[in-house]
């Protein structure tokens, strides 16, 4: 390139020194020869080589316009994400809230700031401790002295401050102290319905009750994203369960109590409750014992209230019907046991008179007729003798006597030597009384109002007999202080003596009073138990059921009826009286008043 | 000519490169505004939440009753006191109205009413006045 530019250098120049010297004449030039041919290349060069660079240009020029046409250098990244690995898609997950049946909320997570230090940096540890305590009250001073003199780059100081208190922290302005966001899980509700949603350890993993349950829903993971938890439960319900439960707990100085409202259609519980309880926001605050929810997890004697099912097991296997009887005279003595009664009438007893005066004689009687293997069939089929399946962690399973022969027939007949928990009897009886078909009892609020799969476990005609049976022991019988006016009441009583160490303590009675409303129609049923109540004065000194729990049952449905949305009635209209007539066959000697 | 071409070639790239320049600005900006914006409403969900978490913790049932107790006088639904659509006796209508079919009209042409002035006695206002014993009678 050079040479060349060389070799023609001198013509043209040559030719311009002519030109210049004879413009006068002419203004063209012409060149012959060899330097002619020299220029032309050069040209053509020229040429070449513009046309090449304008080419570049017009590319980078239609390129320019197609990057401001279709986005702003888009394809680069694109490029950039196909060639380079895939990360596994993460999903951030917050834990999910649980709400209850009408979508309040009982737990949610919100993000909190905690406090942590790194020593190394710290320069101070004795100013930064006494500085922070300043803010922060309740800090051991010492305590936090010799973390922050610990060879460690990481020492926790305090979780989830508050807002204000950040702030406060901020403005001290110690060394090698930061802050680090977090998330922390709150119960609004507090102590409300603390068994049933359960609660978090300090790193948001459920260790109690739903939360432990659902744990995997709640948390999420790096592949599916937490999930909202609807519960069955009623707040409403729940707190009058609570509230009445509580009164009566300290009315009876009792040690402790439970209830349940379950829906006998669904299976659905709608208040769940375990006095003593505990607030799920400080659970290290509150002893073991409060945390024990007595009514999945606790087994006990249940007592007459499983004359229930002994009678609809009798009247459906037809060993007897309600015309027949047992004589309640005296006590049965069996294996150095007896078996007496609690309100003795001593005399013969139809099964109506057995079921609404609460006759162990009678019902154990009963109970042999039938026989063993029946019996225990029957309460197998009702759930009563495996552990029942829930959606708690939480679960008791009920303690079965090693043998199962006439005596332990007799005992279990009248809910003696048979343990089980008041959610198992809850879900017994909804299945006797909502026409004889069990259904798993549920914490998870059902969607539809579709009707519920359950298995048959008596007829509709035994389901009848047994819900007028109910209805006739509140109106006349054991239970007469559970009558709530309007809302037909119906239910049993159960008083039984606590077993520890192996002999009933005559002194600790578990009283418990399982119910259902309204009788003609059973929607929901009532449980309520308490746990070593003491007679008083508005009791005349009694501890039985029929009045310390009975009157749970009748303040608690005049409550929680309305809420229901069940409709009240007369109960001493001729219409309901007829639907509710059970013939006694009381062979009672009536006395003529004179 | 030549001459034209250049400076309108110049003054297409001036005008050019200041659009895409400007262009570019604008992008940067709206760029950082989808930031803050995109913060701003993590924040505000945030703050949703924990408001949330307030109105439910305002609402808990023992303290509604405690307000409910201090304010109002409510006592516990009787049954008497509960009643169906169905149970309320039909309401008798009148025979005037019945006989009328239809879209109940008003009775006059609806029109904007504007009270005439009251004159005042050129005397001045007299006030009312009491006397003992009177019980306002005379008003």
């Amino acid at each position: 390139m050079t040479d060349l530019y060389v070799s023609h250098q001198s013509p043209t120049r040559m030719s311009v020194g002519s030109r210049q010297a004879g413009s006068a004449t002419t203004s063209k030039i012409r060149l012959e020869g060899s330097a002619k041919e020299t220029l032309e290349q050069g040209r053509n060069r020229l040429v070449v080589a513009g046309v090449l660079f304008a080419f570049c240009f017009v590319v980078l020029a239609g390129r320019l316009i197609g990057l401001a046409l279709t986005g702003v250098g888009s394809e680069v990244e694109d490029v950039a994400e196909d060639v380079a690995p895939k990360a596994a898609p993460i999903i951030h997950n917050v834990r999910a809230p649980i709400y209850d049946r009408a979508g309040n909320i009982l737990a949610v997570t919100l993000d909190t700031v905690s406090l942590h230090a790194n020593p190394k940096k710290v320069i101070d540890p004795v100013e930064a401790a006494q500085k922070l305590s300043t803010v922060l009250k309740d800090l051991d001073v010492k305590a936090v002295e010799r973390k922050l003199r610990l060879k460690r780059n990481f020492v926790w100081i305090e979780r989830h401050l508050t807002p204000s208190q950040q702030k406060a922290i901020n403005n001290l302005g110690i060394p090698g102290v930061y802050f680090r966001k977090e998330e922390r899980r709150v119960y609004p509700m507090g102590v409300l319905a603390a068994h049933l949603v359960g609660y978090t350890d300090i790193d948001n993993r459920g260790i109690a009750g739903a939360e432990k349950y659902f744990n995997e829903q709640l948390a999420g993971g790096s592949d599916r994203h937490a999930e909202a938890l609807h519960l069955s439960v009623d707040l409403r319900v729940q707190y009058a369960l609570r509230d009445e439960l509580s009164r009566y707990m300290s009315i009876f100085q009792a040690i402790g109590a439970s209830g349940m409202v379950m829906d006998v259609r669904s299976g659905e519980i709608l208040g769940m409750v375990s006095l003593p309880d505990f607030d799920p926001n400080r659970p290290s605050d509150f002893p073991n014992d409060s945390k024990f929810n007595k009514a999945t997890l606790g087994v006990y004697e249940m007592g007459s209230t499983f004359k229930t099912f002994t009678t609809a097991m009798a009247l459906e296997l037809k060993t007897v019907s309600l015309r027949n009887g047992y004589d309640a005279t005296k006590p049965i003595r069996i294996a150095g046991f007896r078996i007496r009664d609690d309100h003795p009438k001593k005399r013969w007893l139809s099964v109506p008179e057995i079921y609404m005066y609460s006759s162990n004689i009678g019902t154990a009687k009963m109970a042999d007729d039938v026989g063993p293997k029946r019996h225990r069939a029957f309460l197998e089929r009702l759930g009563l003798l495996r552990r029942p399946n829930i959606e708690l962690p939480e679960v008791g399973a009920p303690i079965l006597p090693p043998r199962w022969n006439t005596l332990e027939t007799m005992t279990i007949s009248f809910g003696h030597g048979l343990s089980v928990s008041p959610l198992q009897l809850s879900a017994a009886t909804s299945a006797i009384v909502n026409g004889g078909i069990y259904r798993n009892p549920t914490i998870l609020k059902r969607d539809a109002p579709e009707e519920v799969q359950g298995r048959r476990v008596i007829s509709e005609e035994t389901s009848s007999v047994i819900r007028r049976l109910m209805r006739l022991v509140v109106e006349k019988g054991t239970g007469k202080q559970a009558a709530a006016k309007g809302y037909l009441v119906g239910g049993k009583t159960g008083t039984a003596e606590k077993a520890v160490n192996g002999r009933y303590k005559r002194d600790a009675l578990v009283t418990s009073f399982v119910s259902a409303f309204p009788m003609d129609d059973p929607k929901y049923v009532v449980l309520a138990m308490l746990d070593e109540p003491k007679g008083n004065a508005s009791t005349h000194g009694f501890r039985s059921a029929g009045w310390t729990t009975a009157p749970i049952i009748s303040r608690l449905i005049s409550r929680i009826g309305p809420i229901l949305g069940v409709k009240p009635v007369d109960e001493d209209s001729d219409k309901v009286r007829k639907r509710m007539f059970i013939p006694t066959y009381s062979r009672e000697k009536k006395l003529a008043t004179f | 000519m030549r001459w034209n071409l250049t400076v309108i070639i110049g003054v297409l790239v001036v005008v050019v490169s200041y659009g895409l320049y400007q262009l570019s600005y604008e992008v940067q900006q709206l760029n950082s505004d989808l930031r803050s914006i995109r913060s701003e409403i993590k924040e505000n969900k945030q703050a949703v939440q924990i408001l949330k978490a307030e109105w439910a913790y305002r609402n808990r049932p023992d303290y509604l009753k405690d307000l409910t107790a201090k304010y109002l006088p409510l006592l516990l639904v009787a049954p008497y006191q509960v009643a169906s659509l169905q149970e309320l006796p039909e309401r008798e209508i009148d025979p005037s109205i019945k006989s009328l079919v239809g879209v109940p009209l008003p009775r006059r042409k609806p029109r904007l009413q504007i009270p005439s002035p009251v004159t005042l006695p050129s005397s001045g206002l007299q006030l009312a006045t009491y006397r003992a014993g009177d019980g306002g009678s005379e008003r």
